[in-house]
């Protein structure tokens, strides 16, 4: 089911029976008609397997299942709401910037080392993902949490985007990303631009980022 | 008023010609036109102003007939002052969503906290749920809000965070969601405290006629003290201390659920 966005931090979910969505504990702000709430132990899909999978990765975000028939709406923590629909490909995002899915889509853990071994491990230090992140695949509406406004950038094989890491937010399609580095010894002496990491993401998708360097 | 979106040009910039009149400036100011009339306004919220305008505390002898009049919350008065004079003023709140309201002959019940200012020739009572005022007759309000207000009819059910207040209908009652309580499982993760809460047990729950209005966030402003009410029998929240209402109170508030652990679950900090 889509979500409809009522404002930049606040969304609306329809749910019919019989269908069911994610979101993270306490983020419902106003529900009309007849919807339960149960907290999801398992942190989402999947058998106990996934869970403890999700449990050791540290992406075990305490999620709840929308069930039941009425509209919900969603917001959390004054953060601004970005509505990403998906067709087929797999967003990559971290757990607890997740407000709200589709109950649908397939969720996944990745190790952020499959995608450019050592260094991908450390560009999930330095961008605050850890050793790893959430996928979603499939079809449905997810709803990603950012500190400000969201932007989305579309990733063309022509034209790669490069992302402060703390500014990413959540990216989607064929995209390999990789950490460049500019360090020099004007780092080393304390006098860097402050840019000394970025985010490259090449191939063909889009890369959403937030305007802010702050963390959720 | 919203000078977003404008292309090409730079700030706009505003003397007291081009200010609005008792509307917004942008999203996070609102400006207020005095002509020798008076305006109550919540201490601090002024950002600015143009021309001669007084501020008193409310308790100035000079005001008494006023307060009387339109301030039915003794205990909170020291919170608010009276601005009078001619010129035009400027309202904020920490970057929050302003907006102002008109009523006529209504009430609106609003959360202590994101009431910034009104006129006089509304009148301003504490509610019967705490840390709520309720502003009854014909006239203008400034109120704040974490995002943008938005409105929604009854029948609904709000998380206590998101609601900012309601307007024409009935006084919200609690509602518990415990559904997930019962059966095996429910049972186990009430005595053990696994699997955690859904976090949406509570809710406050509207009927009737009317209108509620939400904020969009969870994110709470500061509680304003409503001041205490008097310990009488059939008070509701006469027992409890000033500034111990709202979100503390609900915590403390929760009723105990039949099968579980006492306090244990809380001493572990499930």
């Amino acid at each position: 089911m889509p979500f409809r966005e009522i404002n930049s931090k606040m969304i609306e979910a329809t749910i019919a029976p019989g269908q069911r969505l994610f979101s993270q504990r306490g983020a419902m702000l106003a529900y009309k008609g007849e919807v339960s709430f149960t907290p999801n132990m398992q942190g989402g899909q999947g058998g106990i397997a996934s869970m403890i999978g999700r449990r050791v990765a540290g992406e075990a975000a305490p999620l709840m299942t929308v069930e039941g028939s009425g509209t919900v709406l969603f917001g959390h923590g004054g953060h601004h709401v970005q509505v990403i629909e998906l067709t087929g490909d797999t967003l990559y995002v971290e757990a607890d910037r997740l407000l709200a899915f589709d109950g649908t889509l397939q969720q996944g853990t990745m190790f952020m080392g499959s995608q450019g071994g050592v260094m991908g491990m450390v560009r999930g230090q330095v961008t605050g993902q850890g050793l790893f992140t959430t996928t979603l695949k499939g079809r449905g509406s997810v709803a990603v949490m950012a500190h400000g406004g969201v932007i989305e950038v579309p990733i063309t094989p022509q034209r790669p985007v490069h992302v402060d890491p703390q500014a990413y937010v959540a990216h989607h399609g064929d995209v390999r990303n990789k950490l460049s580095t500019a360090l020099g010894w004007r780092d080393m002496v304390g006098r860097g631009s402050g840019e000394a990491f970025q985010l490259e993401l090449s191939g063909s998708g889009a890369v959403y980022v937030q305007a802010s360097e702050e963390k959720l | 008023m919203s000078t977003y979106g404008v292309t090409g040009g730079g700030p706009v910039v505003h003397d007291p010609m081009t200010l609005p009149s008792d509307d917004n400036v942008n999203k996070y100011t609102f400006c207020v036109e005095l002509k020798g009339s008076q305006w109550f306004l919540q201490k601090g919220k002024m950002i600015a102003y143009y021309g001669s305008i007084d501020f008193n505390g409310i308790g100035h002898g000079r005001l008494d007939r006023l307060v009387r009049t339109s301030f039915h919350s003794p205990l909170h008065a020291s919170d608010w002052v009276v601005a009078e004079g001619s010129g035009k003023m400027l309202l904020a709140d920490r970057a929050f969503d302003v907006n102002s309201y008109d009523l006529d002959e209504g009430n609106l019940t609003i959360r202590s906290g994101n009431l910034l200012a009104f006129q006089p020739s509304l009148s301003l009572k504490q509610s019967i749920v705490p840390g709520f005022l309720t502003l009854i007759g014909t006239g203008k309000f400034v109120a704040a809000s974490n995002g943008p207000v938005v409105f929604m009819e009854p029948p609904i059910r709000v998380d206590p965070q998101a609601l900012v207040g309601w307007a024409d209908c009935p006084s919200p009652c609690h509602h518990y969601d415990h559904g997930y309580m019962t059966g095996l499982m429910g049972g186990l993760r009430a005595m053990t405290g696994l699997g955690g809460a859904s976090g949406e047990e509570h809710q406050f729950e509207f009927v009737g006629a009317g209108t509620v209005l939400l904020q969009s966030s969870e994110t709470l402003m500061a509680e304003q003290a409503t001041g205490a009410v008097p310990h009488e029998p059939g008070v509701p929240g006469s027992g409890g201390a000033p500034g111990q209402h709202g979100q503390h109170g609900q915590q403390a508030g929760t009723p105990r659920l039949p099968g579980q652990l006492g306090d244990l679950q809380r001493r572990f900090g499930l």
